[in-house]
C-alpha cells in the first residue's frame, strides 16, 4: 500500500524486520508499518514479541490483521484477542481468489456482523480490495 | 455496527480477570481485560510490565494468578487458548462454508507428489540438479563468468587499468595497490563483478522462482522427519535454504524458531555446512570438472551435516520441536515479482560485499607490503600440507576469512592457474565449504547468539573443517577414488 518495495515470500516466516513507509488517504498522511507475522497475542517467538511491542509502544489508530483467508479457521483466534484487547482492529481476508478456487466461500457481512470489526476482502497481488480497505480505513479514522 | 465480539471464559477465569482489571492503571495500550488475561497466562513482557507500572498493586495481582492457576489442572494458557478456537470455530462455522465436491486441480495433485517422501525426493533431486547445478554451477559460473572473466577483465578492463596505473604512479609498490596480482582493482572489482555476480545473480533468479513458486514450505514438511533427528523441526528448513543464499541473512532469520536450543543448532549448521550461494556457485564451477568429485562433495557435506547436526542435538537436549505451519497453494510465479526480487537482492549484495572485497584487497596489499601476508601463508603451511594441499591454496582460506565467495574465487584462480589436481580441488572445496563463516555472519552470529556461544561455534567449524578435510584426502588417498 505504501509503493515503496517490500519483499513478500510466499511462505510464513520471511519478515523478520519490520518495514515502513508512508502513504496518502484523503487528506491525511498515514505512516504504514508491516510488521513480522504473527498467530497469537500471547507471544511464543521472537519475532511475534518484536510484532506485540510495536503495538503497544506505536499505539496505532488501525491495526489491520491481514490473513490468507484459506486459513481463517485457524488465525481468527488473533483477530479475537485483538478485539479483546481493543486494538482498533479491521480483518483483512487476503488471497481470496486461492479460497474461492478451494471452494471456501466467506459471509462477510455476517462476519462483521459477529465479530463488530469492519471485514474487506483483498487480492492483493492483483490489486483488488485495496481501495475498499483504503476506504473503510479512513471511515475509521475519521470514527475515532 | 452492533457491538464488538467478546469472548466468554470459564467463570474462574472471568472472575480473575475482573478482579485483575481493577487494580489496573489506565497506562496500557491494550484493554485492561487483554492484560488481566496475559498476566493470567503469565507472558513474561507483560508481567515485567505491569511489574514496572503498578508496583503497589502489582503483589495482589499475582496472587490472584496465583490463585487461579491452582484451580485449574491445565496451564491457564491452554485454558484459555481452548476458549478463544472453540469460539473461532464457532464463528467461521456458520459464515464460513467450503464446497467438497470441487475437483482437484492439477497443483494440488503436484503438490502431494512435492511432499511425498520418494516422489519428493526426487522431484528435490531435480530441483537442484536443473536450477543449482546447471543454471547457476554450468550456466553462471561457467558461461557468464568464463565470458566476464577472460574476455571483459581480461582483454580489456584489466590490462587498460594496469596501463593507466603504470603511467599515473612511478612506483611499483603504489601500482600494486590498484592493479597487479592482488590490486583493489584487477583482483577485488575482477572477483566482485565477474565471478561472484554472475554466480549470486543466477542463483537469486532462481532462487526467487523457487521461493514464489510455494515450494520450500513443502520442502520443509518432506524434511521435517529428517530435521527431527538432529533436533530441529521442518520450520528449519527455511533459514537453512536461505542459507543456501546468504548465511548472514539465514542466521538472522533463525530468529523464527521457537526455542533457544533450536536457534543454536542451526546457528551451528549455517555456519559449518551450509554453502552459501557465491560459494556455492564457485564451488559448483570447480568441480564440474569431475562429476565424481562432485558427487563426493555434496555426500561428504551432507554426512557432516547430519554427523554434527545429530550430535548436537544430543549433547544439548532439550524439548523436541513441534511444528505448525501453513503451507500455501503452489502458483506459477510473476515474472515481475521474481525479476524485482532477484533485482533487489543483487543490488543489496553488492552494496554489501563490494566495499568488503575492497577493503580485503587493501588489507591484502598491506600484508604484501609488510610481508605479513607471506608469513601467514608459510605459517599456515603445516595445515596446508597436513590436508595434502600446496601453501599456495593457504591464501584462498585467508581471502575466506573475510568472505566465503571471496575465498572461493581465490581457490577457483588457483584452479584455473592449475596448481591445484583434482583431488586437492575436492579436499580444498571441502574444508572451505565447512570453514569458517565469513565476517558478515560472525558479526551477525555474535549478535544473535552471543559472543561466547559465537565463538565456540567458529572454533568448532575451525578445527572440523580441516579435520575433515584430513580425514577425506587420507580415504581419497587410500581407497584411490580420485
Amino acid at each position: 500500500m505504501t509503493g515503496s518495495y517490500v519483499s513478500v515470500s510466499n511462505y510464513p516466516g520471511t519478515t523478520v524486520e519490520v518495514y515502513r513507509g508512508k502513504t496518502r488517504l484523503d487528506e491525511n498522511v498515514f505512516e504504514v508499518i508491516d510488521t513480522p507475522g504473527m498467530y497469537s497475542l500471547s507471544c511464543i517467538t521472537d519475532e511475534e514479541r518484536v510484532t506485540r511491542n510495536l503495538l503497544l509502544k506505536e499505539r496505532p489508530s488501525v491495526v489491520l490483521h491481514v490473513m490468507d483467508a484459506k486459513s481463517i479457521k485457524r488465525m481468527l483466534p488473533l483477530t479475537l484477542q485483538l478485539i479483546e484487547a481493543s486494538l482498533p482492529v479491521i480483518l483483512v481476508l487476503n488471497m481470496m481468489d486461492e479460497a474461492e478456487r478451494e471452494g471456501l466461500s466467506i459471509e462477510v457481512s455476517d462476519l462483521e456482523k459477529r465479530l463488530g470489526v469492519p471485514v474487506v476482502t483483498t487480492i492483493a497481488a492483483l490489486g483488488k480490495g485495496i481501495d475498499e480497505l483504503k476506504g473503510k480505513v479512513s471511515e475509521y479514522v475519521r470514527a475515532a | 455496527m452492533s457491538g464488538q465480539h467478546r469472548l466468554v471464559y470459564d467463570e474462574r477465569i472471568e472472575d480473575a480477570v475482573n478482579r485483575i482489571s481493577a487494580l489496573l492503571s489506565d497506562s496500557y495500550f491494550l484493554s485492561k481485560r487483554a492484560v488481566s488475561l496475559l498476566l493470567l497466562q503469565e507472558d513474561e513482557d507483560i508481567t515485567q510490565l505491569v511489574e514496572a507500572t503498578d508496583r503497589s498493586s502489582y503483589e495482589e495481582i499475582s496472587s490472584i494468578v496465583e490463585e487461579t492457576k491452582q484451580a485449574f489442572d491445565r496451564p491457564l494458557s491452554y485454558v484459555i487458548g481452548l476458549t478463544m478456537h472453540e469460539d473461532a470455530l464457532n464463528i467461521t462455522e456458520r459464515s464460513v462454508t467450503r464446497n467438497r465436491k470441487m475437483r482437484r486441480s492439477f497443483a494440488s495433485v503436484l503438490s502431494d507428489l512435492t511432499m511425498h517422501p520418494i516422489s519428493g525426493i526426487i522431484i528435490l533431486l531435480l530441483v537442484l540438479y536443473f536450477g543449482l547445478y546447471k543454471f547457476v554451477g554450468e550456466f553462471g559460473a561457467g558461461t557468464i563468468v568464463d565470458f566476464l572473466e577472460e574476455n571483459i577483465f581480461e582483454g580489456y578492463i584489466n590490462p587498460f587499468l594496469t596501463r593507466v596505473f603504470e603511467v599515473l604512479i612511478p612506483w611499483r609498490w603504489l601500482q600494486e595497490l590498484f592493479v597487479h596480482e592482488y590490486g583493489v582493482l584487477t583482483l577485488g572489482m575482477r572477483y566482485a563483478i565477474a565471478i561472484i555476480l554472475p554466480i549470486v545473480g543466477t542463483f537469486f533468479l532462481v532462487f526467487s522462482i523457487i521461493e514464489d513458486s510455494g515450494y520450500l514450505p513443502r520442502l520443509a514438511m518432506l524434511v521435517d522427519r529428517i530435521f527431527k533427528k538432529i533436533g530441529l523441526n521442518g520450520r528449519a528448513v527455511i533459514p537453512m535454504t536461505l542459507g543456501f543464499g546468504c548465511g548472514t541473512m539465514a542466521t538472522i532469520v533463525t530468529r523464527t524458531l521457537e526455542s533457544k536450543r533450536e536457534k543454536v543448532i542451526s546457528t551451528l549448521l549455517l555456519a559449518l555446512a551450509i554453502p552459501c550461494s557465491a560459494q556455492l556457485g564457485v564451488i559448483l564451477a570447480m568441480l564440474s570438472v569431475s562429476f565424481r568429485a562432485l558427487v563426493i562433495w555434496m555426500v561428504f557435506v551432507a554426512l557432516s551435516f547430519l554427523l554434527v547436526g545429530f550430535l548436537a542435538a544430543r549433547l544439548y537436549p532439550g524439548k523436541k520441536p513441534s511444528f505448525y505451519m501453513e503451507v500455501p497453494p503452489l502458483r506459477i510465479p510473476k515474472i515481475s515479482n521474481v525479476l524485482s526480487k532477484t533485482l533487489a537482492r543483487m543490488k543489496w549484495y553488492l552494496v554489501e560485499v563490494i566495499p568488503i572485497f575492497l577493503g580485503a584487497s587493501v588489507i591484502i596489499w598491506i600484508g604484501n607490503l609488510t610481508g605479513a601476508f607471506n608469513l601467514l601463508v608459510r605459517a599456515l603451511h603445516p595445515v596446508m600440507s597436513f590436508v595434502g594441499l600446496p601453501s599456495e591454496s593457504a591464501q584462498a582460506f585467508i581471502f575466506g576469512f573475510f568472505r566465503r565467495d571471496y575465498g572461493a574465487a581465490g581457490l577457483y584462480d588457483l584452479q584455473r592457474a592449475g596448481i591445484l589436481d583434482i583431488r586437492q580441488i575436492l579436499v580444498a572445496s571441502t574444508i572451505l565449504t565447512l570453514f569458517v563463516p565469513c565476517v558478515a555472519q560472525f558479526a551477525v552470529m555474535i549478535k544473535e547468539r552471543g559472543l561466547k556461544t559465537a565463538l565456540w561455534i567458529a572454533s568448532f567449524v575451525f578445527v572440523f573443517a580441516f579435520a575433515a578435510g584430513a580425514v577425506l584426502n587420507v580415504v581419497l588417498q587410500v581407497t584411490g577414488i580420485l
